[in-house]
């Protein structure tokens, strides 16, 4: 069965606009940004820091709400879903990387893999988990605690928690800040391999211009405006 | 840098708490002293209260007794030391109107009789109170010699060679009750006047006593002078020791307010403990910044110990602020019941208050604080990089610090040992039933939802942090439980002891023959017949082969003892009111005796040990087979010692008997006397009554400092929530970024949240359940009481608790949009 979106955009994003009250005005992060992303694409969103990037990668992801505009997934609107309904989406179609890798420091890396596994409710969580990790070059490190890893190890094995569900969409938020350039580079390419493997669409935040080039599409912000796009 | 520590300490510890970051220590340590200073300020001013009340039955605060006229020199001591002092002369004689007579205790009293307490005067029903005595030439008499000689107020009584005008009927003095046998009517007559009555002559039969009254010092020095100057037949005498019924309740209800000052205690440690390791946590970031802008590790340490002194010094002074006001509702909410006033504020409890809370604070934070001393510079850039807890340092410390200040806070060697061992029975019972527990959640595996299945493998995960916490969280709830049980067997153990129908008369001198006529006359009236023990008169000679000589005593009790002639019994020495310490209960057939154990004690005498008694001419010899305690409040016959059957059937004996009668059968106890005109009867109502008053007052003094150690209890769970909050919403957030409904993220939470309060209430109430078993015997001598409510009531009690406390917080995780809370992360 075609997937509903097959025909028309995997994200969509209309007049997103995001405004923080401040004490005496109100202060506008993002200011009316749209665009369309075909799946399987590659999106890199690029800008200076505080020029909104993170904050939009937020809100294309349901991880927070604008104030106005609308995003579309996977063909649904996230502003017609409660927080519950884009947890589900989430679950179902949407994977992440965070700069800070976002592990689960009580868990060992197998365990953290399996997460979403369990969240959504395979029999068999622990055994996939194992496979995507081993799949990362981590088979010999499954039983090992977060701080127990490398910097280039944690974001591996926080890579193999966002594929572990096989979603649609990946969303990356500067995957490789926190690594050196050399582990950076191996993590890009990890990225992408899986990217191309799963057909998956990537989103991703970052201020490498070399990963930013590696991308199909690309979007650049300044003051929260889309001062420059290239393929989008 | 280090000069300017103090204004850099103030500066870190206002932006601390601008920034919420020392919320909780701050509450947990108010809390603390607050609970702590209000407990002891209250139950200081009730136990002075108890006291003065109690000292109201001597009518002193302390009485120096004698056979002899008392030397100068102790009436010169009290003078020196600005004490009180009135005196009073007590002697037997005959009191007569026209052709009557009757037997009478004569008190001769000094004009500023009494010191403490108020003598009563007028009917039953229409009284007043006065701190008075007689004016010269008058006399007051007691209800019973009014009734015995048909008096009336303004008759003239002859006593020796004068006579008085008897103008008032005593319905209460405070210090009759030092005189419990003393069962014959009494006269009240100045002190001027006993010279001319010519009683008072050489060989008579007659008791001095020498009343004090002043500050607890001067008392204190006065006795300390006294006691090694004390010559046979001397004695000083506090309500301790003069009324075993009142030591009693004194120390029972002393130990219980002390134990709930223990409970304040554990639970401030637990929640200061439980605060100072999520303030750690926090401070891990900064501090690595300020390494990373050349602070020195000795900089940071002694940085983080000036904030600490500053927040003790505001915890301090709010905590007091809030437990003086906290103390004032008390007592005033207390002012409806209580009629007398409280003794005035001692500031002394709240000093110690804010000690303990210091001493805590310290005890608490000092091991994870020089967690903060090992943060490398190198955590800015990688946030994983944190120093070990070293936690065997920290419990090693903490222990340390309890032990300390419960050993101060018990004053008492029983009392500390059985809280430091429900302590750590508790820290292991629930150490090892946790790790136990979380292991097998694990291993089984349960078919459960995504939610649940995550939040108890998470417990399981941080099976360290988990353990710690069910610890900390048991000991909490191990204490609150104990001081419902406890709260409930001293209330139960008072009411038992002193029933509505607790006998309040008691029958003395009843011929054998006049047993079954005086019990038929009972029945006949409607009242169940009493039990009738039997008496006799005898003196102790020697204990196994050691003739008794009084001298030979250093303790004054003991000498007293030694010289008085004793009252036996014989046959059932196993009443409800007596238990059994050592060795077997008594054997009609065989001669043996069994003794009161802290006569035993006193006298030196062992179980075998052969006591010769001399009755009536005639020795009795017999080996000691047992030894009982007596429960002396029970205001029933009992006797020191009673020898079996075969030993003293035989011996020619009178009865004694204690019954209860209602106010409206006095008329049948009149009947009585007239009938048998030996049979004297002692009327203890009004001892009875103080007794009774006295338990009233000290069990509303426990409801209200019960009430406090649940405030404190409430703080430690508050404090367990709290110090994992920043966790669990980073944990949410990241379940949440992963697809998890919030169905899921609750059940989670609450799984781990239940089971943490679930398995911390099982075994606090495992614990409690010994430890109040073991408290109930030892320290209350109630017997072994198990409580078998408690674990289920700790399981129900500690998730409910845990889940209740938790609520606003995990509404507040499910409420965060994940991004917000992971950036916060």
């Amino acid at each position: 069965m075609t997937p509903e979106f097959a025909k028309g955009p995997i994200v969509r994003a209309e007049g997103l606009t995001k405004q923080v009250g401040m004490q005496t005005d109100t202060l506008t992060i993002l200011d009316s940004v749209g665009f369309e992303l075909p799946p399987a694409a590659s999106l890199a969103i690029v800008g200076a820091s505080g020029s909104g990037k993170s904050t939009l990668l937020g809100l294309l992801a349901g991880l927070d709400m604008p104030t106005s505009g609308e995003v579309t997934l996977v063909g649904q609107s996230l502003n017609r879903l409660d927080e519950d309904g884009r947890a589900k989406l989430r679950a179902e179609r949407i994977g992440f990387v965070f700069q800070s890798f976002q592990l689960l420091g009580a868990l060992t890396a197998l365990d953290n893999a399996a997460l979403p596994l369990e969240l959504a409710g395979r029999a068999n969580a622990r055994r996939e988990a194992e496979a995507i990790l081993r799949r990362v070059g981590l088979g010999e490190r499954l039983r090992h605690y977060p701080k127990q890893l490398s910097g280039g190890e944690q974001q591996r094995v926080a890579i193999a928690r966002a594929f572990a569900t096989t979603p649609d969409l990946l969303f990356a938020d500067e995957p490789t800040g926190n690594l050196d350039t050399q582990t950076g580079a191996a993590i890009i390419d990890l990225l992408f391999d899986l990217n191309r493997e799963h057909a998956t669409t990537l989103v991703l935040v970052t201020h490498d211009d070399r990963l930013a080039q590696r991308c199909q599409c690309r979007l650049r912000l300044a003051g929260g405006k889309v001062v420059e796009r290239e393929g989008v | 840098m280090v000069a300017a520590g103090w204004s850099l300490a103030a500066r870190m510890l206002r932006r601390d708490l601008r920034a919420g970051e020392l919320t909780v220590m701050l509450v947990a340590l108010v809390v603390a002293i607050a609970a702590m200073s209000s407990v002891g300020l209250f139950t200081d001013r009730v136990a002075r209260a108890l006291e003065r009340e109690a000292d109201q039955m001597l009518a002193a605060d302390l009485v120096m007794s004698a056979d002899q006229p008392i030397p100068d020199a102790f009436r010169a001591e009290a003078k020196r030391l600005n004490l009180a002092l009135a005196q009073t002369t007590i002697f037997p004689s005959m009191v007569q109107i026209g052709d009557k007579a009757q037997l009478t205790t004569i008190k001769a009293v000094t004009p500023n009789y009494p010191l403490r307490g108020k003598v009563r005067l007028g009917r039953p029903d229409s009284y007043r109170e006065t701190v008075a005595a007689p004016s010269p030439g008058t006399a007051w008499g007691d209800q019973r010699l009014f009734d015995s000689l048909g008096l009336k107020p303004g008759d003239t009584i002859v006593l020796g060679e004068r006579s008085f005008r008897i103008v008032e009927a005593i319905q209460r003095e405070p210090d009759a009750a030092m005189d419990l046998y003393n069962f014959v009517p009494r006269l009240l007559i100045p002190a001027a006047d006993v010279a001319s009555t010519g009683l008072i002559q050489t060989g008579s039969r007659i008791r001095y006593r020498l009343l004090l009254a002043g500050p607890a010092d001067a008392i204190k020095a006065y006795r300390a002078w006294a006691a090694p100057k004390l010559q046979r037949g001397q004695r000083i005498e506090d309500v301790r020791e003069a009324r075993p019924e009142v030591r009693t309740s004194l120390e029972r209800s002393e130990r219980f307010l002390r134990l709930s000052a223990l409970v304040s205690v554990f639970l401030a440690a637990a929640s200061i403990s439980l605060a100072a390791r999520r303030y750690v946590e926090r401070h891990l970031d900064p501090v690595a910044l300020l390494r990373t802008l050349g602070a020195s590790q000795r900089l940071i340490v002694s940085l983080f110990l000036r904030q600490y002194v500053l927040l003790a010094l505001l915890a301090g002074a709010l905590g007091l602020g809030v437990g003086v006001m906290a103390h004032f509702a008390l007592v005033s909410s207390l002012a409806t019941f209580v009629k007398t006033d409280l003794p005035p504020l001692s500031w002394w409890p709240a000093l110690s208050g804010f000690t303990v809370g210091v001493t805590l604070l310290f005890g608490f934070c000092l091991p994870p604080l020089l967690r903060l001393q090992k943060v490398s510079p190198l955590r800015v850039i990688r946030r994983d990089l944190a120093p070990a807890a070293n936690e065997r340092v920290a419990w090693g410390l903490g222990a340390l610090v309890l032990c300390g200040l419960i050993g101060w806070q018990a004053g008492d060697a029983l009392l500390a040992a059985l809280a430091l061992a429900g302590m750590g029975g508790t820290i292991l019972l629930s150490a090892t039933g946790a790790w136990l527990l979380l292991w097998l959640s694990t291993h089984l595996a349960l078919p459960l939802g995504p939610g649940f299945r995550f939040g108890v493998a998470n417990l399981a995960r941080r099976r360290v942090m988990s353990v710690a916490q069910i610890v900390a969280l048991s000991l909490g709830i191990m204490a609150l439980l104990l001081l419902v049980v406890v709260r409930g067997d001293l209330l139960s153990a008072w009411a038992r002891s002193l029933p509505p129908d607790a006998p309040n008369r008691f029958g003395i001198n009843i011929q054998p023959d006049q047993r079954a006529p005086i019990a038929s006359a009972f029945r006949a009236n409607g009242m169940t017949a009493p039990t009738f023990a039997p008496m006799i008169r005898a003196r102790l000679l020697s204990i196994g082969d050691k003739v008794l000589k009084p001298d030979s005593y250093k303790d004054e009790r003991a000498r007293n003892l030694a010289e008085r002639e004793f009252n036996l019994s014989w046959g059932d020495s196993l009443r409800k009111d007596n238990r059994l310490v050592a060795g077997r209960p008594l054997n009609d057939a065989v001669p043996e005796f069994s003794v009161e154990e802290s006569l035993a004690e006193r006298l030196g005498i062992k179980l075998g040990d052969r006591l010769v008694f001399m009755i009536d001419g005639r020795r009795f010899e017999a080996p000691v087979t047992s030894l009982r305690k007596v429960n002396w409040d029970s205001f029933q016959p009992n006797f020191f010692v009673v020898g079996s059957h075969a030993l003293l059937g035989g011996v020619p004996a009178s009865y004694l008997t204690s019954f209860h009668v209602r106010a409206d059968k006095q008329a049948f106890v009149n009947g009585l006397v007239r009938t048998y005109p030996n049979l004297t009867i002692i009327d203890v109502t009004v001892i009875l009554n103080e007794v009774r008053s006295m338990l009233t007052r000290a069990a509303e003094a426990i409801e209200y400092v019960f009430a406090f150690s649940l405030l404190a209890g409430l703080t430690v769970l508050y404090a367990a929530t709290l110090s994992t909050q920043d966790e669990r919403r980073r944990e949410a957030a990241i379940l949440r970024t992963l697809g998890a409904s919030s169905r899921v993220v609750w059940q989670a939470m609450s799984t781990e949240l239940l089971m943490v309060g679930g398995v911390a209430g099982v075994l606090a109430g495992l614990a409690a359940l010994l430890t109040g078993a073991l408290a109930a015997s030892k320290l209350f001598e109630l017997g072994w009481n198990f409580n078998w409510y408690l674990p289920v009531g700790g399981l129900v009690g500690g998730a409910a608790g845990v889940l209740l406390a938790a609520w606003p917080l995990l509404r507040k995780v499910l409420a965060t949009p994940p991004l917000r809370a992971l950036n916060h992360s």
